[in-house]
């Protein structure tokens, strides 16, 4: 029985890997997309996506199955609880990657990306990305930690690119929607970023058994 | 599992409760009886002379029966009964209250035998009468009885010694049989199993023993055996340059090599799903074909590394147990392919290109409609693009001879410094074109070599000075012998190389800027030659560089002697 149960667990954590890894792809794909306007990148991404959906489903059901039927206590329950939390941020990931290279062909003028700091923008969320995937795949806190600081850079590069934009509009109007979209893309890179953080957020949590947000909180006082 | 301190507890405690009982039925059983006799007998004897004094005396000799003081045994209760079966006297009670027994047993049997016995229990069993009646010569009947306790409550009243006993047993059973199931077991804990013959305890377990000898034996054999093929294993995969991976059916790392450790930057001992250590899309899709049966085959990129993955699946009764993953590093394989591309094209160009205009010339002139004087023109330029064809292959064929290393070239004492000279002289008109001026600068520097390459080598670094310098530029030709070998230097107040070039400038048909080919001339395989030449001689080459500066090569032949 017992066995059974730590074979779930690892199959949990596999799959966890997984979808990281399609998340990682779907962004990466999505950036890839917008910068050099390859077609098969767009395919690659929205691929991805589908798939990412699709393991949300599968480690829901697998979640629930093990706390069902194995009822497990302390860090197991952490890890599984975890997961579910983690799943519907790269959830969420996929989904902004999608958007992105949907958007991506009313911005594809070259100039308008050349000019901004979107490209380190991108560069900025992919690795967030990377990193809390693999702050969770080596449960390792520093990089965790890491990844929640790199989050200030994501939002810093968000404000630097979003005056980039407003300096562009009142210089001409003609560029103006394509910059909107622009900065659409911008504020999908931070929410990526966002939800980077919470995934290492997550990961520290069911290391630790505390979540930063939870203990900000006054009933965490308790403790 | 039973203890066997339990079993011997069980099995005593067993046998002191039998053995108890058994005594305890036996004398019972034994004395009871011998006790009743007695007591009858005694009734008989006191009933007998009763009667006697009795018969002497009649009712008086009761008299003096007050229930107190007597001369018989107070005990023993004394009825006269009379013919018709009325109560003549009792001693123990009135005998107005007491009802004709003439029914009784032993009075029955007395009116009839003369004498009779009989015995009564008491309603609770716990006692019974013994009666006994002798009939007189007047007949009537004089009965004496005693109370005797039954069986029941002879055990009632042994109950208490009886249980202090059973409670004894059992705690003495219980200190035994712990003591004993120790002693047996200690020298069994003792055994030293390394060597199980050699144990004397109980000759019961010498079967015992004489088998996990011979099992002990087979294990050694067994691991011994294991043993090697697992160092053999060891000693094949660990001197493997290309990752190995064994994997079970859930992805789980079962074993791996040093080299793979290496390339995924696996931390052992690890039973952990590999996708934990590399979770790139190609990777991902080659194990799970793989793990669906299919031999799978791909490459994949990490950290700046190309890697080729073949994996096969293992299969045990037509189900997949696991796979075997090869991981090679195909970077520098990758890097050669790239690079023999570059050369096929570069090749294809630059043969191509005279070619073209030789054809494009020729065209023109077989329509016959070009002027006279154009053909002169016309013929000087296919002739012209024609000589730097020749002169295109005669490089290529250069290059191949020394690419292959096996030129049956004559090795002779060579003076650089003489050399150097002679090609600055055939040089100059060149030089002049473009007002450069040559320095040479050295001595005597007398290496063993191949002429004709080292004449190649230094023709083409000094026109390569010439030909990527500027306007009335210079160029530094140094010789000279030190202890270790000799250098030669040849520095140009040129265009300089890019870093980003300094690597590749060597390579057959590389130029720094593509455009410029055609005007400088050449074939693009100059320095080619150079590289090819030193490698001959087995001489170094340094580049130093600096754009719109200048260029420095130094080669340097080691000492041979």
């Amino acid at each position: 029985m017992r066995n059974n149960f730590d074979r779930q667990l690892s199959q949990l954590n596999t799959e966890l890997v997984t979808m990281g890894a399609l998340c990682e792809e779907a962004i990466t794909n999505a950036v890839k997309y917008l910068t050099d306007n390859d077609e098969n990148s767009k395919i690659m991404c929205l691929d991805a996506d589908t798939q990412i959906d699709k393991k949300e489903r599968d480690i829901e059901t697998l979640c629930l199955k093990l706390i069902l039927q194995q009822q497990p206590v302390a860090k197991d329950l952490r890890a599984v609880s975890a997961a579910l939390k983690m799943i519907s941020d790269m959830e969420r990931i996929g989904d902004q990657a999608s958007d992105i290279v949907e958007i991506a062909p009313y911005v594809a003028k070259k100039g308008t990306l050349g000019e901004t700091h979107i490209r380190e923008m991108a560069e900025a969320a992919i690795k967030m990305v990377s990193e809390s995937i693999e702050s969770f795949v080596k449960m390792n806190l520093d990089i965790a930690y890491m990844v929640i600081e790199h989050d200030n850079i994501v939002d810093d590069l968000f404000d630097k690119v979003k005056w980039e934009l407003i300096k562009s509009i009142t210089e001409s109007l003609d560029d103006a929607e394509a910059l909107m979209d622009l900065l659409m893309i911008a504020k999908y890179f931070e929410r990526i970023g966002d939800h980077a953080e919470n995934i290492a957020g997550w990961v520290i949590y069911s290391i630790t058994g505390m979540h930063q947000k939870i203990s900000e909180k006054p009933l965490g006082k308790e403790e | 599992m039973i203890r066997i301190n339990k079993k011997i507890f069980r099995s005593s405690l067993l046998t002191v409760c039998f053995v108890l009982t058994a005594a305890i039925a036996l004398i019972m059983g034994l004395l009871f009886h011998f006790f009743e006799k007695r007591i009858q007998t005694e009734l008989v004897n006191e009933a007998g002379f009763l009667a006697q004094a009795v018969e002497n005396e009649g009712i008086r000799y009761f008299d003096g029966f007050d229930g107190k003081d007597s001369k018989f045994t107070r005990n023993n209760r004394i009825t006269w009964i009379g013919k018709n079966g009325k109560v003549l006297f009792d001693s123990r009670a009135d005998v107005s209250g007491l009802d004709n027994h003439a029914d009784r047993d032993e009075i029955k049997e007395a009116m009839k035998n003369g004498k009779g016995m009989s015995t009564r229990y008491s309603k609770t069993l716990t006692e019974k009468t013994v009666n006994y009646a002798i009939r007189l010569s007047d007949g009537s009947i004089l009965r004496v009885s005693t109370e005797q306790y039954t069986v029941i409550t002879i055990l009632m009243g042994m109950l208490q010694p009886v249980l202090l006993i059973m409670f004894a047993a059992l705690i003495l059973t219980l200190v035994l049989s712990a003591r004993v199931s120790k002693a047996i077991i200690e020298p069994v804990n003792r055994l030293d199993l390394e060597v199980p013959e050699n144990n004397d305890i109980y000759e019961e377990l010498t079967p015992l023993l004489r088998k996990i000898a011979d099992q002990k034996e087979t294990i050694e054999e067994q691991l011994a055996d294991a043993r090697k093929k697992q160092n053999e294993f060891n000693l094949i995969t660990e001197n493997m340059s290309e990752g190995f991976l064994i994997i079970d059916a859930d992805a789980n790392l079962l074993t791996c090599n040093s080299a793979a450790l290496n390339l995924l930057g696996i931390v052992p001992p690890s039973d952990r799903s590999v996708l934990m250590f590399c979770r790139a899309k190609e990777f991902r899709e080659v194990i799970s074909d793989v793990l669906s049966g299919i031999r799978a085959e791909n490459t994949m990129v990490r950290d700046e590394h190309s890697y080729s993955l073949i994996a096969s699946p293992v299969f045990e009764k037509e189900a997949v147990i696991g796979a075997v993953v090869v991981i090679l590093d195909i970077t520098e394989r990758e890097k050669r392919d790239t690079l023999r591309q570059e050369f096929m094209a570069n090749v294809s160009h630059e043969l191509k290109t005279p070619l073209t205009s030789i054809s494009g010339f020729a065209e023109l002139m077989k329509t016959g409609e070009v002027p006279e004087s154009d053909v002169i023109d016309f013929s000087k330029s296919i002739y012209d693009e024609a000589q730097r064809l020749i002169t295109l292959v005669n490089d290529i064929i250069k290059i191949s001879e020394l690419d292959g290393q096996s030129i049956p070239f004559e090795k002779e004492m060579v003076d650089l410094y003489e050399l150097s000279s002679e090609i600055i002289e055939l040089l100059k008109k060149e030089a002049d074109k473009k007002n450069i001026t040559f320095y040479l600068a050295g001595g005597k520097a007398e290496i063993m070599g191949v002429r004709k390459i080292l004449e190649e080598m230094l023709y083409n670094l000094c026109d390569n000075a010439i030909k990527y310098n500027k306007e009335n530029g210079m160029v530094d030709v140094l010789v000279n012998q030190t202890e270790d070998g000799v250098n030669v230097i040849v520095r140009d107040t040129g265009t300089g190389i890019g870093t980003a070039h300094q690597d590749r400038v060597f390579e057959r048909f590389y130029r720094v800027d593509k455009s410029h080919s055609r005007k400088e001339g050449g074939t693009g395989l100059g320095l080619a030659i150079v590289k090819h030449g030193a490698m001959y001689h087995h001489a170094k080459i340094s580049l130093e560089s600096t754009v719109d500066v200048g260029t420095a090569i130094t080669i340097t032949f080691a000492n041979m002697h």
